[in-house]
């Protein structure tokens, strides 16, 4: 018992926290500011917790108490410390970023904690309902949190697509859920993996159908084809910080319980890869001809966000059920998230106020004005490039490794292909800073050291993470 | 001296580049840090140089795990084909900084990084490691062509880059390919360049990854069909850019194909080689056609450094000791004598603010020594016999003889369009009448003879007396061949009834 709550300790931090920020911020004891440290603050106690867990390793994983439901992985511990890493550095970026908007409130970071509770619990979840109530807990934070500029047209707009669509998925993950159910008799990943491995597959419609509609949603939570059409709208229409977190955090969360589902046994897996196959080279290509052609940034890097997808679901393709760890999925995220939360915490105090610079014109001599920002976003646009030796480079080579030891060489090419793509359009904002002469000054004022210091540490765990021995 | 001379000769001129880069020095600052970190790798290469000593088999080697489940290493060594590229390198690049005395700090901190990734790109025994420093070498360039290169720079900077990188994106695969392969032949995971022999590699996918592996070095070095990057970069690139990528990184390009390709594919590359050697040989007759039309001095030492690389590419697609050796050879002879003459070309640039061949004239009355020392560089890349250049060709043609008549007949006759163009521009640009803007031409300062000087002296050393060099080279050069020598025999009786014809039935 102890131990299970030992286990559950940073979940059990986040959400409490979140209530205690959420009371706060009710009797008005706190300002947006305080709110933000206290944040901050919350996601770093949590982090530390799971740190030092993953350090002491081994502790026993959950007993009977709760019934099985929710299991703690070397990959969910993983997953968990990336979440809570993007939440610290989101609470950190808004707090500079709402300097220059003015929109905040303090429950905004109650929302972006809740929604790492929800994200957390996702992780670990081995059920379907549980995994329903993850999904809708983080679900039902993001949708407020992307329309919180309510004034703002551009935010509505997006909020009413997200909540419409998210909404749709999620109902199809609850009819799967039942079918399965029927089908199973069960809804722990445990004993549908051994119905599965008893009576096979394609013995029941209700089961094959029941895949199928969690399959739906788990592709439009992670915005893979043909379920992204959302996201460019989506992530231009949220605020910055926003757009970091749920490209990062909640990709994470999304493929985290995407891959527990996905390895409960061979013959399902069998099944999906090779759909997941064609998935993963559609959303790969189609993310990219989408990417190419924006003038946004934060439109570009939604669009790349859908690559980078992509190329998770090649690490889908080639994971096996037999000794799953996770690792190479997990080091893709951490490699990922380093890169883009890079860019969009870089955002946050170089966009100037109402987000005026967002396209690639804006940011052009750049370089000229402000070195080391230029050279931070340099390095996060090269990190998820792929280029060496960066952290986005040894989560391809990872990838890249495992699909062809899997035999998926097609897939690797068409990877490597589709990188080779994406190289222009990472190029172009790095031209556009260091190539041009700059128009606009750059001067402002920033208001507040906290989103600097961020973009500086993570430029560090760029190359740091680089340096962290994976096993495939 | 002391342990881990090879990490010191990488990693002090890039950490060197990345302190100057992050904070604010002057130019001057920059400049001297510049010079005095390039002399220190310079007296550590020397060191190197007479340390070496000529087994085959890598030496100086460093190890280290990195990633012990992948068997991927931090692991460094060198032999006779790595010692002298790294050593064109180290003695190069110090005139740099004497020459161009007052460029911005970004171009000199970018010197010194591009120094440190070659230096490593040559000296990594680790697949994984060469892929790195392979990378890490082309952002400096990058940067520097776009920063501050020509009028036409962004063209030619997305070119060189999206064309380079595609190369390399591809490479990775294949290098991923091949420690799979090795994973699944021996059961153990490793990156090791030289474990990679052992491989037996058949069918389509082999023959896939070895494209992977040619066409990225035929990018790099450049290689006819894949040249067509050159001619925009290295007019565009500045002086000390266009040096680079000529005098060294277009070697490491050929240093690729002997170091993985010819050991590791030794069937397909037997099986290509005749395709291959062809290439180089169209790559030099159509770059040196090209050179004798250009009307831009630097364009057409871009188009001539092409034919060059395209006869060292040939000495290593003959497969045998003669022509490998003659090529590495003349990777140092041209390293020097192209190099030497697009530092010239920088010089011309800067003092008469123009690049075009026909406003100059004369300039041999004006500037004698500059004069002198132009000539013999430029018949040194011509091949003149008493020069650095004649070896490293005589070797080349006589290995492709040996290899196949017509190739040979036809890389033999071509040298002779590199002194047509040669001796033509020498004569357009240093003899006939002074006009406007020669008339005022300074001759070298002191400071700038004494720099070129050594490497003058070296051209002439290398051509009369090559034995001491040449004693590096072949006992890895034969090793090279000795590892996969059974092939090797079968390919040249094969290669005697119209390999053509052999190819195509397969």
């Amino acid at each position: 018992m102890t131990n299970d709550l030992m286990l559950l300790l940073p979940l059990i931090i986040v959400g409490a926290g979140a209530i205690l920020l959420m009371l706060a911020s009710v009797y008005e004891k706190i300002s947006h500011e305080m709110a933000a440290y206290g944040s901050a603050m919350i996601f770093a106690v949590a982090f530390l917790v799971q740190l030092s867990f993953c350090i002491i390793g081994n502790a026993t994983l959950f007993s009977g108490v709760f019934n099985g439901i929710l299991v703690v992985s070397n990959f969910s511990k993983a997953a968990g410390l990336i979440i809570l890493a993007c939440g610290f550095f989101t609470a950190m970026s808004s707090q500079t970023y709402f300097k220059q908007n003015t929109f905040c409130t303090p429950e905004y970071y109650c929302l972006a904690v809740f929604a790492a509770s929800g994200m957390l619990l996702m992780t670990m979840a081995h059920e379907l309902i549980s995994v329903f109530i993850a999904l809708e807990i983080m679900s039902l934070a993001i949708y407020i949190l992307v329309g919180y500029d309510r004034r703002n047209i551009i935010s509505t707009e997006a909020v009413l697509k997200y909540l419409m669509l998210g909404a749709f998925a999620g109902a199809f993950f609850t009819m799967g859920a039942a079918f399965i159910y029927g089908a199973t008799a069960s809804t722990k990943f445990v004993e549908i993996g051994q119905y599965i491995a008893k009576h096979g597959f394609l013995q029941t419609p209700a089961l094959i159908g029941g895949s199928f509609f969690i399959l739906v949603a788990f592709l439009f939570k992670a915005a893979a084809f043909p379920f992204h059409a959302w996201v460019v709208d989506v992530y231009d229409g949220a605020s910055v910080p926003v757009t970091g977190y749920m490209a990062t955090a909640l990709k994470t969360a999304v493929f985290a319980v995407f891959a527990n589902f996905l390895v409960i046994d061979g013959s399902l897996q069998a099944g999906w890869i090779k759909y997941l196959f064609y998935i993963s080279v559609f959303t790969m290509f189609v993310g990219n001809i989408i990417a190419i052609g924006q003038q946004s940034l934060k439109r570009m890097l939604a669009a790349s966000g859908i690559v980078h997808t992509g190329y998770l679901l090649i690490a889908l393709v080639a994971v096996s059920s037999k000794e799953f760890t996770g690792s190479v999925i997990a080091f893709y995220l951490a490699a990922y998230a380093v890169g883009t939360l890079g860019v969009f915490t870089a955002l946050s105090y170089l966009g100037g106020s109402e987000e005026k610079r967002n396209t690639f014109d804006d940011f052009k001599g750049l370089a000229k004005k402000r070195p080391y920002s230029a050279a931070a976003i340099s390095i996060f646009l090269l990190s998820m490039a792929g280029i060496p030796p960066t952290a986005g480079f040894m989560g391809k080579l990872y990838i890249i490794t495992s699909a062809i030891n899997a035999g998926q060489v097609t897939l690797a090419v068409l990877g490597i292909i589709s990188s080779i793509i994406s190289m222009w359009y990472y190029l172009r904002l790095i031209i556009n800073m260091y190539f041009y002469e700059s128009e606009d000054q750059f001067n402002e004022y920033v208001p507040s050291a906290m989103a600097p210091v961020c973009t500086f540490i993570l430029v560090i765990c760029v190359f740091a993470i680089s340096l962290y021995p994976v096993t495939i | 001296m002391f342990e881990h001379l090879l990490s010191v000769i990488i990693f002090l001129p890039i950490l060197a580049g990345l302190l100057l880069l992050v904070t604010p020095a002057s130019k001057t600052i920059a400049r001297i840090t510049g010079l005095t970190i390039s002399i220190a790798a310079l007296i550590l290469s020397i060191d190197l140089y007479t340390g070496f000593s000529a087994t085959g088999h890598l030496e100086f080697v460093e190890y280290l795990p990195w990633i012990p489940s992948l068997g991927i290493a931090y692991h460094l060594g060198i032999d006779g084909i790595s010692l002298f590229i790294l050593m064109a390198g180290s003695v190069l690049l110090p005139m740099v900084y004497l020459v161009f005395t007052t460029k911005e700090k970004g171009y000199y901190a970018n010197l010194l990084l591009v120094q440190g990734a070659m230096a490593g790109a040559v000296c990594a025994a680790d697949m994984i490691l060469f892929y790195i420093f392979w990378e890490i070498m082309l952002l400096p360039v990058f940067f520097m062509l776009g920063l501050y290169g020509g009028p036409k720079r962004l063209p030619a900077t997305l070119k060189i880059t999206l064309y380079t990188i595609a190369g390399s994106l591809l490479m990775l695969t294949a290098i991923i390919y091949l420690g799979v392969s090795y994973h699944a032949q021996f059961n153990e995971w490793n990156f090791a360049i030289s474990k990679m022999a052992q491989l037996n590699l058949t069918g389509r996918v082999a023959a896939l990854a070895f494209f992977g592996f040619m066409i990225a070095f035929a990018i790099k070095i450049p290689l006819f069909p894949f040249h067509t990057w050159l001619p925009d970069a290295y007019t565009e690139a500045p002086t000390a850019t266009t040096f680079v990528l000529s005098a060294i990184m277009a070697k490491i390009g050929v240093y690729g194909v002997i170091r993985f390709v010819v050991p590791v594919f030794d069937e397909q590359f037997a099986r290509f080689a005749i395709l291959l050697a062809y290439s180089g040989v169209i790559g030099m007759m159509y770059c040196g056609l090209a050179a004798i039309a250009q009307k831009d001095f630097k364009r057409m030492l871009a188009f001539s450094s092409a034919s060059h690389m395209g006869i060292i590419a040939l000495g290593v697609f003959c497969m045998n000791v003669q022509a490998l050796t003659g090529s590495i050879y003349q990777i140092v002879a041209h390293a020097t004598s192209t190099g030497v003459l697009f530092l010239f070309a920088g010089i011309l640039e800067d003092r008469t603010n123009t690049r075009t061949i026909e406003d100059l004239g004369g300039i041999a009355s004006k500037a004698p020594v500059f004069a002198m020392f132009f000539a013999i560089a430029m018949l040194a890349s011509v091949g003149l016999p008493g020069t650095s250049g004649f070896i490293g060709e005589f070797m080349i043609i006589l290995g492709a003889v040996k290899f196949n008549t017509t190739i040979g007949v036809l890389a033999g006759t071509t040298l002779i369009i590199g002194v047509c163009y040669m001796l033509w521009m020498f004569q357009r640009v240093f003899f006939e009448k002074t006009n406007s803007l020669s008339e005022n031409f300074k001759d070298l300062s002191l400071i700038e003879g004494l720099t070129f000087l050594p490497v003058i002296i070296l051209i002439i050393v290398m051509g009369i007396y090559p034995q001491p060099f040449l004693s590096k080279i072949t006992p890895s050069t034969a090793l090279l061949f000795a590892q996969s020598a059974p092939v090797v025999a079968q390919t040249v009786t094969t290669n005697a009834l119209l390999p053509e014809l052999t190819i195509e039935q397969k």
